[in-house]
């Protein structure tokens, strides 16, 4: 009479029920839904957080001493000239000056307290100059840059996209505003020769810039906005436009304009003559040139170095700072009366 | 009892409700004035009508529907709809970014969430399908063909067999049983498990054979197809007779035949307009809290996100000059006309540029963490799997899982979930001598709780055990209660047990076969304590109770004596006692009474104090042991006495005015002078591992409330055997059973009744209220509980006094209400959690807990044992109350912690990645150039950082399962929300701007001038890929070391996605595409990895961002450690494997010793409590009243129905 047997879950209104019942639903045992898998459980106990303090100084320090001494063997030589070229009656309206048709020649000499050796690399440096505006980085086509097929994709080029219909290659206002300032070098009165090949990125030179791309239309518009370029060599060995085209990532950088190939001795003059063509005074942007070796890290910069080391004594001194206070007053492991329940009962 | 014949909406099933969103038990949908007419066994006539099929559906889409309503659910969910947004803005020329960084991800989420509606959707087709095609047997020319469900018809003639369900609500015809009855289990419906009687009528009774049934051409007209369980009314319209219909007839869907070798029916309604089908509702879906939290989170982070973009905007109207020429300005741009409008456009060019901010797939993966967690976890815990129902614990949504790991409130229900509803007769205690050797759950729990191990006791040889049956003593046993010191007593007590009831014998004569029907089980218990002692009660009649006794004359003599039963006075919630006057085969009259200590106690006769004394302390034990205690006693008469008080027993009883009265006043006169037997105890058999866990969830910091249809003496009894009321605490009782309200009562005037009562519990309340705080004031002053019925609670949630109530009984440890219906239920849930705004859980088992299950932040149904209606209404189901502590504790902490976490990752891994953007802004002159190519940034989140967090929210655990059941306080910081306060967004966020500075101006600055050897420099898309290599590996490893515990499923996915992103700018930067794409980054990692500069910055970038949070660690460990950490260093050498032996306390007792230990634990004071309770039929009533519910057919029916079946002529009601 009494039955209890009990209608599974789930089995409501189901006519299968004597089937399920059979079956067990015990369900299998597995380490991952019983959430017993093996693991590692790592606990930050004093121990362990002073090695790590420690492992990461030992490795810092020395890094950091050895990127320091490769950034103090670099030798660099910087010349701010877009304020000093400008003819001192001009300086009022430098704008009116390098809008101007006149001669833009100027002279600068540099000293050379280091000795340098060679390949120097010669950099202008730009201030103030956002390439990476973000109405300038998509000024350009790619395509167009590769292959003459897509000569015609020039749609995210404006403005400077064609002239009377005709595209321009390259188009874009980041090839429009090419730099075109000219340094030619000279020691003693002996010209320094700047090579200007390789000095741009391989992968840039073989892919990106198409060796039966010409130059075509470019800088025929209204307003000229840098550099021409010689429609008979294509691009791919136009050199400084693939370098200007890498664009930078902040407003201040510098790109490779040349190469000396010959090492500069300490107490020598280099002579400079400066073609001042390009406009950053319409918006109060620096020009600087410079003359600088590289080491096996790279150039002059002893950020890392400094970073390395800093992180490094900061984690010796940490270490220290916990080894002391372990010593002076330890926290017990584990220590029931740490527990909030043992700390104030009834809890909070 | 049965309302018939007539087609009104049953009027007493609405006036009641109360209109409340939350409860839908018993709601009455608003019918069609009309009535359907059925033709039974005849398709043809039904043709016209077009009645629904049976064939169901529970899907939410079919094929075509699919892709538009599921995108329309998609996107009402607030976060879509802003990356709709913002993927749209991405498409137009302001935006800095490709459509792709937006649309890529949106559209990936999309697919995701699609995917898993669709294989939900398909689960729940399958269940359709596997319903709709079981099979039932049809009449179809004479004969019986099985058809599948779907296929059947309204009107159709349908044989349904033995433990087989009811495919349709069918009209009852008739059955292989010859009083055309059959019996039917509802456990489906209303949880319950005692088998209903239905009945059908006699003109039916003979369709039963095919060939009979093929002849029946009936017209049933019923009511329009609605959802109340318990109504039904029509007419059957046999060869122009007219016979009503009443409940009694109808079958419904969802139960299933007992009991009966088959039955033959008609249909009546089918598939979605069956009862059952129209009661299915959609639970109320449900938010956790920590999500509700998540979304000012995100709108917090929006708000950042729009600070971000006005300051970007302000600043780039600021300094936009048309003079820079390079940038294209001199030409008439629309976009630069003036300030403002550079300001406006450069807004949402930022907006686009930063919507990465907002974590597009954190709903997602939390859905899929949830998902694997409740579908492979909990569903699969082998720690909550019950082995004698066979039954899993079954999470019947995801959304709730971390909720588990907070809540602070758990209002329980009593029958079926704390206790089995089954009582056992344990202990007894006769002329002062206390027998029974058991220990109950609450003795070894006490026992445990000093750090006894107790040990399974060993039962001595030969001792019985069966159902409601568990006292194991040999002095009592097998005739040996001859030789105790007052073998007459024990032969009056087992007399008293065999006579004193109103049980039904149902079966075979023999002690091993009989049933006892009784109205409570703790009858059946004593009847059956008879049976065992040797006087077998095997046969009653109206006037007669049989009982077969054995060693009463000498050991091993069996005699049958019948003893005529003259009068019985029935047990009423006033008398607490019951009494019968029995007239022996010698002419001997006794009467015998049991009945609670109290009301015994008063009527004994004089110079009885020392036996008095002592089982008053025996009932003291019993009753703090949790036990429920009865007293026995009886009394000779004399005949000259007896006949002049049947006179006026007669007299009242043919009362026409106040006949309980007057019935009460004449059994007073006779239940005097009584002589004590004893006591009996009987163990309200608790549902395994209660007390234990109810000690465990209170050391959790969770409270408990008991909400209980029961009495208030049965309530507290559990209470007590629960160890949520113990003799040390202060009780406040507020009952609606005082003398002013009785009087109120019997006066009879409503308002009146009202007003007083209302009234009293004020005054109650007050008084209990100041008394609360005083002693809240005193340092060590007791723990408070509060007891309150149903009739007072209905008055203390008037809003007058609610708050009133609410201050209470939050002071209060525990809260048990009794005799409440399921709608107080769900008002005393929505009170706590509204009015106190605490996370609240409810569990129970049956139909009566469903609101109150809606009504919580989590439902818990206990599934397995009973009915459907609790489990198909929670969020959970599990087997047994004791499951509570694993799925709180530790499935419920670990959600909890894991998605706290999981969600902390993915505000600290937007907000890191969008900031590097943020700063670089700064550095292009507020124009919003973007920093990463698109790619980069669309995969950041759905490749490149997705799967670790997933495999933290699966696996991480801060402690084992096992401790964090033996911690359970560590619980406490889910309830106090540790992990997800504003302090630990303000942590995250502070580091998460430390390393964005750090990814940021490291590699921006060090990669100024010349990067290697042959002086070359980088452009912006080699400086950004280096931040955005740096970002990924540092976002990566930040997992590693917030885990607690790390699986090769961490070193997998961690290790994966930096080589996934190595991989994909390998490959990304490696290819041309022909089509016009902005080959910024070609091959931009070939270049990077060519220099020096790289490994230097690699190595140094991560390193230091993640520094600043190992630190912080450190630092909070050492100094300010969360209680997990300190388990955890406690156990730091143990692997998990060995501490399942570890908890095993050491200390081992023998039986005996950790009973006589845990007695003498007991408290001392042993003050009122002496567990009386007793459940007298009617209780069940009140539910009916409250509800409109017709009250289901309890055992007590079946026992009048039977003894009404032996007299002729009953006038049936």
């Amino acid at each position: 009479s009494s039955n209890t047997a009990s209608s599974s879950a789930g089995a409501a209104g189901s006519g299968d029920s004597s089937a399920a019942r059979k079956n067990s639903k015990r369900p299998k045992y597995s380490k991952f839904t019983q959430q017993e898998l093996p693991a590692c459980k790592p606990i930050l106990t004093p121990g362990w957080v002073i090695s790590t303090f420690l492992i990461v100084s030992v490795i810092f320090i020395p890094l950091g001493v050895i990127s320091l001494f490769a950034s103090q063997d670099v030798v660099e030589i910087v010349d701010r000239y877009d304020t000093e070229c400008i003819p001192a009656p001009a300086r009022t309206n430098k704008v009116a000056y390098i809008q101007g048709d006149g001669d833009k020649v100027c002279n600068r000499d540099l000293k050379v307290t280091k000795r340098m050796k060679q390949p120097i690399y010669v950099y202008y440096q730009l201030e103030n100059f956002y390439q990476n505006h973000r109405r300038y980085v998509k000024s350009r086509s790619d395509s167009q840059l590769r292959s003459t097929k897509y000569e015609n994709q020039i749609s995210a080029c404006k403005p400077e996209d064609d002239v009377g219909g005709q595209p321009i290659v390259p188009c874009g206002l980041i090839a429009w505003s090419l730099f075109n300032d000219t340094y030619a070098l000279s020691r003693n009165n002996v010209s320094l020769a700047v090579n200007k090949k390789g000095i741009a990125w391989k992968s840039d030179k073989e892919h990106k810039f198409g060796n039966k791309v010409f130059p075509k239309n470019f800088q025929k518009g209204n307003i000229t906005g840098g550099a021409t370029l010689d429609p008979r060599i294509p691009l791919s060995e136009q050199e400084d436009l693939i370098v200007w085209m890498r664009t930078a990532a902040l407003p201040t950088f510098r790109k490779l304009y040349g190469k000396i190939e010959s090492d500069l001795e300490m107490g020598d003059t280099i002579h400079v003559k400066l073609n001042n063509n390009y406009n950053t005074y319409s918006f109060n942007g620096k020009k600087k040139l410079v003359l600088s070796t590289t080491s096996w890290l790279g150039g002059k910069n002893d950020f890392l170095g400094i970073a390395y080391l800093t992180v490094g004594g900061i984690c010796f001194i940490l270490a220290l700072a916990f080894t002391i206070m372990y010593l002076v007053k330890p926290r017990r492991l584990g220590d029931p009366s740490y527990l909030s329940w043992n700390r104030n009962p009834g809890g909070r | 009892m049965v309302r018939s014949g007539s087609f009104s909406v049953d009027s007493s099933a609405t006036h009641q409700r109360t209109p409340s969103r939350t409860v839908t038990l018993g709601h009455i949908q608003p019918q069609a004035p009309t009535y359907r007419t059925v033709y039974c066994n005849d398709r043809e006539s039904n043709q016209p009508v077009r009645f629904k099929g049976n064939s169901i559906s529970t899907t939410k889409y079919n094929v075509f529907t699919f892709l538009p309503k599921g995108l329309f659910e998609q996107f009402r969910r607030i976060a879509n709809i802003y990356f709709l947004g913002i993927s749209c803005l991405s498409m137009t020329p302001i935006s800095p970014v490709s459509p792709i960084t937006n649309v890529a991800p949106l559209s990936m989420v999309l697919l995701v969430s699609l995917i898993k509606e669709a294989f939900e959707d398909w689960k729940r087709f399958q269940n359709d399908m596997s319903i709709n095609n079981s099979t039932v047997e049809i009449l179809q020319d004479q004969q019986w063909v099985s058809i599948p469900w779907r296929k059947l018809q309204v009107g159709d003639i349908v044989k349904i067999k033995k433990d087989g369900f009811f495919p349709a609500d069918i009209l009852f015809m008739s059955s292989t049983n010859s009083d055309g009855i059959c019996y039917v289990e509802t456990a489906n419906l209303d949880g319950e498990t005692n088998l209903k009687i239905r009945k059908a009528l006699e003109r039916t009774w003979d369709y039963l054979v095919p060939e009979k049934a093929y002849e029946f051409k009936g017209e049933i007209q019923c009511e329009q197809p609605n959802n109340s369980l318990y109504t039904f009314t029509g007419n059957l319209v046999v060869q122009k007779q007219t016979l009503p219909l009443s409940p009694d007839q109808l079958l419904l869907r969802g139960c299933s035949l007992r009991n009966t070798e088959y039955i033959v029916g008609a249909v009546v309604f089918t598939g979605h307009e069956t009862k059952v089908m129209m009661n299915a509702m959609n639970a109320p879906s449900k938010r956790s809290t920590l999500e509700k939290k998540l979304d000012k989170l995100i709108i917090t982070i929006f708000c950042v996100l729009v600070t971000m973009c006005l300051i970007g905007a302000i600043g780039c109207s600021i300094v936009t000059d048309r003079e820079d020429k390079y940038l294209g300005l001199h030409n008439s741009d629309w976009e630069y006309r003036n300030g403002l409008m550079i300001g406006f456009f450069t807004f949402f060019t930022l907006v686009t540029l930063f919507s990465s901010i907002i974590p597009i797939s954190l709903y997602v993966s939390i859905e899929m963490i949830k998902f694997i967690q409740s579908t492979q976890f909990i569903n699969r815990d082998l720690n909550m799997y019950h082995a004698e129902t066979n039954t899993p614990a079954s999470a019947r949504t995801s959304n709730l899982n971390e909720e588990l790991g907070q809540v602070e409130y758990i209002f329980s229900d009593k029958t079926g979930t704390l206790t089995r509803n089954l009582m056992e007769f344990f202990k007894c205690s006769i002329g002062g001598v206390s027998y029974g050797c058991g220990v109950t759950e609450i003795e070894k729990g006490i026992a445990q709780r000093h750090g006894l191990k107790v040990q399974e006791e060993q039962r001595s040889t030969g001792a019985i055990r069966e159902k409601g049956f568990n006292f194991d003593d040999p002095r009592l046993m097998r005739g040996a209660w001859r030789n105790e010191p007052n073998p007459d007593l024990c032969k009056e007590l087992f007399r008293c047990l065999a006579i004193c009831h109103t049980v039904l014998p149902e079966g075979d004569e023999s002690p091993e076969k009989i049933v006892y029907q009784a109205a409570s089980p703790d009858e059946a218990a004593l009847v059956t304590a008879a049976k065992n002692f040797g006087f077998f009660f095997y046969r009653r009649t109206p006037t007669m109770v049989y009982v077969r006794e054995s060693h009463v004359e000498k050991m091993g003599k069996i005699q049958d004596v019948a003893y005529e039963i003259l009068n019985v006075l029935e047990f009423n919630s006033t008398r607490k006692r019951q009494s019968v006057v029995c007239r022996f085969p010698d002419g001997r009259l006794v009467l015998y009474c049991k009945g609670a200590d109290n009301v015994i106690f008063e009527r004994l006769a004089n110079g009885m104090d020392d036996v008095r004394k002592v089982t008053r302390e025996h009932l003291e034990h019993f009753g703090s042991s949790g036990l429920r205690t009865l007293c026995l006693a009886y009394k000779d008469l004399n005949p000259e006495t007896y006949d002049s008080w049947n006179e006026k027993f007669i007299q009242a009883k043919s009362a026409l005015r106040d006949r309980e009265k007057k019935l009460d006043e004449v059994a007073e006169l006779i239940e005097k002078d009584l002589i004590l037997i004893g006591s009996t105890a009987i163990e309200d058999k608790l549902q395994e591992g209660v007390p234990t866990c109810i000690e465990t969830l209170s050391r959790a910091g969770i409270k408990i409330w008991v909400l209980t249809g029961d009495k208030m003496e049965t309530a507290i009894n559990i209470a007590y055997a629960c160890n949520l009321i113990n003799n040390e605490m202060k009780q406040f009782v507020i009952s609606s059973e005082t003398d002013a309200i009785r009087e109120a009562e019997e006066r009879g005037d409503q308002v009146e009744i009202a007003r007083v009562i209302k009234e009293e519990v004020k005054r109650e309340l007050k008084k209990s209220l100041e008394e609360a705080q005083h002693s809240l004031h005193t340092v060590a002053g007791p723990k408070l509980s509060l007891v309150i019925d149903g009739k007072c609670l209905m008055y203390a949630l008037d809003p007058s006094l609610r708050v009133m109530l609410l201050s209470l009984s939050l002071n209060c440890t525990s809260v048990v209400c009794c005799r409440v219906s399921p709608l107080q239920k769900a008002q005393v849930t929505s009170l706590v959690r509204k009015g106190a705004q605490k996370i609240t859980l409810s569990i129970g088992d049956g139909a009566n807990d469903v609101s109150m299950i809606q009504a919580a932040h989590v439902g818990i149904g206990i599934s397995g044992m009973e009915g459907m209606q609790a489990v198909m209404a929670s969020d959970f189901a599990i087997a047994q109350f004791r499951f509570l502590t694993d799925l709180l504790l530790v499935h419920g902490r670990w959600s909890y912690l894991r998605i706290c976490k999981v969600v902390m990752y993915f505000f600290y891994k937007n907000l890191t990645f969008t900031l590097t953007q943020f700063w670089f802004t700064f550095r292009t002159g507020f124009s919003g150039q973007r920093f990463y190519d698109d790619w980069f940034q669309s995969l950041f989140n759905v490749v490149f950082t997705a799967l670790p967090v997933i495999v933290l929210g699966l696996f991480e655990k801060d402690v084992s399962a096992s401790l964090s059941k033996r911690y359970p306080e560590l619980y406490r910081e889910g309830i106090r929300n540790s992990f997800f306060k504003w302090r630990v967004v303000a942590v995250w966020a502070t580091s998460a701007v430390y390393q964005s500075l750090v990814c940021y101006l490291f590699v921006t600055t060090s990669s100024f001038g010349a990067v290697n050897s042959s002086g070359k420099v980088f452009g912006l898309w080699d400086v950004s890929t280096m931040v955005f290599t740096c970002l990924v590996i540092a976002v990566n490893v930040r997992i590693l070391l917030m885990s607690n515990s790390i699986t090769r499923w961490h070193y997998i996915t961690v290790g994966g996605s930096i080589l996934a992103w190595l991989v994909f700018a390998f490959v990304y930067c490696g290819i041309m595409t022909p089509h016009d794409r902005n080959e910024n980054v070609y091959f931009v990692i070939y270049v990077l990895m060519s220099t020096f500069y790289f490994y230097f910055t690699l190595l140094l970038v991560p390193i230091v961002s993640l520094l600043g949070d190992f630190i912080f660690q450190g630092v909070e460990r050492w100094f300010f450690p969360y209680d997990y950490q300190i388990v955890q260093e406690i156990h730091r050498h143990e692997s998990d494997a060995s501490k399942a032996d570890q908890l095993e306390v050491e200390n081992e007792l023998t039986p005996q010793e950790a009973r006589s230990y845990a007695i003498s634990q007991l408290p001392r004071e042993l003050s009122k409590h002496t567990g009386f309770a007793f459940d007298s039929p009617g209780y069940e009533s009140f539910f009916a009243s409250q509800l409109g519910i017709y009250a289901p057919q309890k055992a007590w029916d079946v026992a009048r129905r039977a003894s009404m079946r032996s007299r002729p002529k009953v006038p049936k009601k």
